[in-house]
């Protein structure tokens, strides 16, 4: 929590992609910081020093405008703006880049109200429901996650990635990540779907190369 | 002259009591009548808020079931949004409107009538899904295909939804004709573009956007009841359809409208400040450019809702929403100026607006965030948008509809409101809002979704969330502060006189509550102050 607060208050990633968007949402984070403290500022000075006082009804000095003033506060603004959307299109750059030679690439079906997580290139499938959510493993290092639906649009969500997509009927979508360490990580549903879509948790392990191969062949045997 | 008293004196008697109501077309009866009817929409979308903070006060289900909840949200959303907010803005409008310009009326009165009597309907009929045997439309507000065909959502409450907010959509699109053709046929003699109150400036833009925005969804509603009831197709991707189509629709009208029921609450308080700072508003035609601007932008921006489709070009329109920041900040340094070495008086009005500027900065400053494609990857759909929306329509939207009724309650009654209890209703309102929804911000950096019932209790998200039903709680007790303040102001308030604020614009050169057709006579119009310059004498630039 202090780290937390510290820093700008959203969770470490465990992706690369995801630490792009750590490092994102920190910077807007301090920029945002700095914009409140001094238009905040100003609007708390005005209301301090300015009250009037019981009985004053002279009226102040009726100025109104000042062009030089104006143009500088629509340019600052602009700017800082220009630089954020920079900042953030070259890290969707990043964030959306396909990773080279995934060593998994995962074929997702969201439906109501679960997941099925099929590899490509194996017969390997797994499927969660409400009652008895999916736990999968996939290897550390690159990988792709394929989306599509089965009925209506559901959002394939790992909070510790930082990054959701859609998951859309008639469409596939896709997720490239790079796993960093090991670890287990929770999902979600994040767009609304219906009566239990509060209930599509799932989990991933990410463990070593070796270990998934293992996992993988055990998995085979058994169909 | 003598022509029109003729007139007034020949026509039939005015009925009176309900019929009177029932049956009027005179402006300010229906904006009364649009004001009461959506603050009961905003009471009655608002329990539902509170039943939803009481189910998420723990985890586990205590006091309703999945579906039950689904609905809450689903109609707090579209109450919220299209049975109160854009409605209120229709009531300000058609009080307001008229006597900023100095007509005596609207332009159609009758059409007016037809107007809200189209909403009262439409807003019925969408609560009446509640009564049907599968309940309510349970897709949230933004009603995204195909969860809400026929398959997935069957019931007739759906299509009592789609109903009720196709007749919503007709009386908003009449509405701002009327009001538009007010403003450019009917403004009183000398008043040019550029002496325009700034509200009404404000009104133009919202006007134009509801003209190019509602008829969209309208089409849209159109279609999707084509699609569940005739097998239409639009939105089914197994019949050639596109359920992304229906989120372009959607949004296409659905962002404007966030503008539509801002705007004209940007209007209020830049209003209010000049009147409560005793000085003009600083840069009006800088103001009245940042206008045009943001409703220009606001055609736009609408994909910023779809970045995690991966379905559209996200740099263009996260380039926008960043570019549509500008001139709102613009309008905060203009606030900022008019009040800088003012001398201001914090009367409930001006407190309410005070605390519009804090918290529209705040919800104003997140909207940047979530403007920024990678930052929305990770908090979309998560409780970190709700803290954002709420942060701009409670805090923006509401604190100036409080302010607005402080300021104007005098105007269309006759009597002040207590400045006591509206000091407490604001502090109250503060209070609770900020316990509500600050926590949300952390509560979606953490991963807690949108639109859940119920989270397991090893996500940890269970003391920000009993934290923010505190809160609702706390804002559930301003209102009701509100409301005695209200009745009791109504039968004891102090009178308030034609002018009881120092006011600028021509409201407040006629009686308390005005008269039938608003004025005796106006004064001189040269600045967008009339009625400050007949007390003062015009002031030029100083």
């Amino acid at each position: 929590m202090a780290t937390s607060l510290l820093g700008s208050c959203t969770p470490r990633a465990v992706t690369a992609q995801g630490r792009d968007v750590n490092t994102l949402y920190d910077i807007f984070f301090w920029i945002a910081a700095g914009v409140f403290v001094i238009t905040a500022g100003l609007i708390a000075w005005s209301i301090i020093r300015y009250r009037a006082k019981p009985g004053d009804e002279d009226l102040p000095k009726q100025f109104r405008h000042n062009l030089k003033l104006e143009i500088t506060w629509f340019a600052i603004p602009q700017a800082i703006v220009i630089v954020l959307f920079v900042l953030s299109a070259l890290t969707l750059t990043d964030v959306n880049e396909r990773v080279p030679e995934p060593a998994a690439t995962v074929n997702v079906t969201a439906y109501q109200w679960g997941w099925r997580f099929a590899y490509e290139g194996t017969d390997v499938e797994v499927v969660g429901t409400p009652q008895q959510p999916a736990e999968i493993l996939v290897p550390t290092g690159n990988l792709a996650f394929l989306l599509t639906s089965a009925d209506v649009v559901h959002a394939f969500y790992v909070p510790k990635f930082l990054i959701k997509r859609d998951t859309i009927p008639g469409r596939t979508t896709r997720l490239d990540v790079a796993v960093e360490a090991p670890g287990t990580f929770d999902g979600e549903c994040a767009e609304f779907c219906g009566l239990l879509h509060h209930r599509m948790p799932f989990t991933i392990e990410a463990v070593s190369p070796d270990q998934f191969q293992s996992w993988l062949d055990d998995m085979s045997a058994e169909i | 002259m003598a022509t029109l008293d003729h007139a007034l004196a020949h026509t039939a008697p005015r009925p009176t009591g309900v019929v009177g109501w029932i049956t009027t077309v005179d402006h300010k009866r229906i904006g009364i009548l649009y004001m009461i009817t959506a603050v009961v929409f905003f009471i009655a979308s608002g329990i539902l808020a509170l039943l939803m903070r009481a189910e998420l006060a723990q985890p586990g289900l205590q006091i309703m079931d999945e579906s039950t909840y689904n609905q809450a949200f689903t109609i707090h959303g579209t109450g919220m949004m299209l049975l109160f907010a854009t409605p209120l803005v229709a009531g300000f409008a058609n009080y307001f409107v008229p006597l900023h310009v100095g007509a005596p009326d609207v332009a159609f009165p009758r059409l007016n009538a037809l107007t809200y009597w189209l909403y009262a309907l439409g807003g019925l009929v969408v609560f009446s899904g509640f009564l049907t045997a599968s309940g309510a439309a349970s897709f949230g507000w933004t009603g995204y295909a195909p969860l809400s065909d026929s398959t997935y959502t069957p019931g007739a409450g759906v299509d009592l939804w789609i109903i009720g907010l196709i007749l919503v959509g007709f009386s908003s699109i009449l509405g701002a004709v009327n009001l538009m053709a007010t403003i450019f046929g009917m403004r009183a003699p000398g008043m040019t573009m550029f002496r325009l109150p700034i509200f009404i400036w404000n009104m133009i833009v919202t006007l134009a956007l509801i003209m190019f925005s509602f008829p969209v969804l309208t089409a849209a509603l159109a279609a999707l009841f084509i699609d569940r009831n005739f097998g239409g197709g639009f939105f089914d991707p197994a019949q050639g359809g596109d359920p992304i189509l229906w989120q372009h629709l959607f949004w296409f009208f659905g962002h404007p409208e966030v503008y539509v029921v801002i705007l004209p609450f940007f209007g209020v308080v830049t209003e209010i400040i000049p009147v409560f700072s005793r000085k003009p508003l600083f840069g009006y035609r800088g103001f009245v450019f940042a206008t045009l601007l943001i409703g220009a932008y606001s055609f736009t921006v609408w994909a910023h809702h779809m970045f995690t489709t991966g379905s559209v070009d996200n740099p263009f329109f996260s380039a926008m929403t960043m570019l549509i920041a500008v001139p709102t900040g613009v309008k905060f340094f203009s606030w900022i100026a008019t009040m800088w070495r003012g001398k201001l008086r914090f009367q409930t009005p001006m407190l309410f607006t005070m605390g519009f500027l804090f918290m529209f900065l705040i919800g104003g400053i997140t909207g940047i965030f979530v403007a920024s494609p990678p930052i929305d990857l990770a908090v979309h759909d998560t409780y970190y948008v709700v803290a954002h929306m709420h942060y701009v329509l409670f805090g923006g939207t509401v604190f100036a509809m409080f302010a607005a009724f402080y300021y104007w309650i005098p105007k269309m009654s006759g009597r002040m409101m207590g400045e006591r209890l509206g000091k407490l209703h604001f502090w109250l309102m503060l209070l609770g809002f900020n316990v509500t929804f600050f926590p949300m911000h952390q509560l979606g950096l953490d991963g807690m979704q949108r639109r859940i019932p119920d989270y397991l209790p090893e996500r940890g998200f269970d003391t920000l969330n009993a934290l923010s039903t505190v809160g609702s709680a706390i804002v559930a007790m301003s209102i009701l502060v509100f409301i005695s303040n209200f009745l009791l102001s109504m039968k004891k308030g102090a009178p308030a006189g034609d002018d009881p604020w120092g006011g600028n614009t021509l409201e407040w050169a006629t009686t308390s509550p005005p008269p039938h057709h608003n004025f005796r006579s106006l004064p001189p119009i040269v600045s967008e102050r009339p009625v400050f310059d007949a007390r003062h004498g015009v002031h030029g630039d100083g």
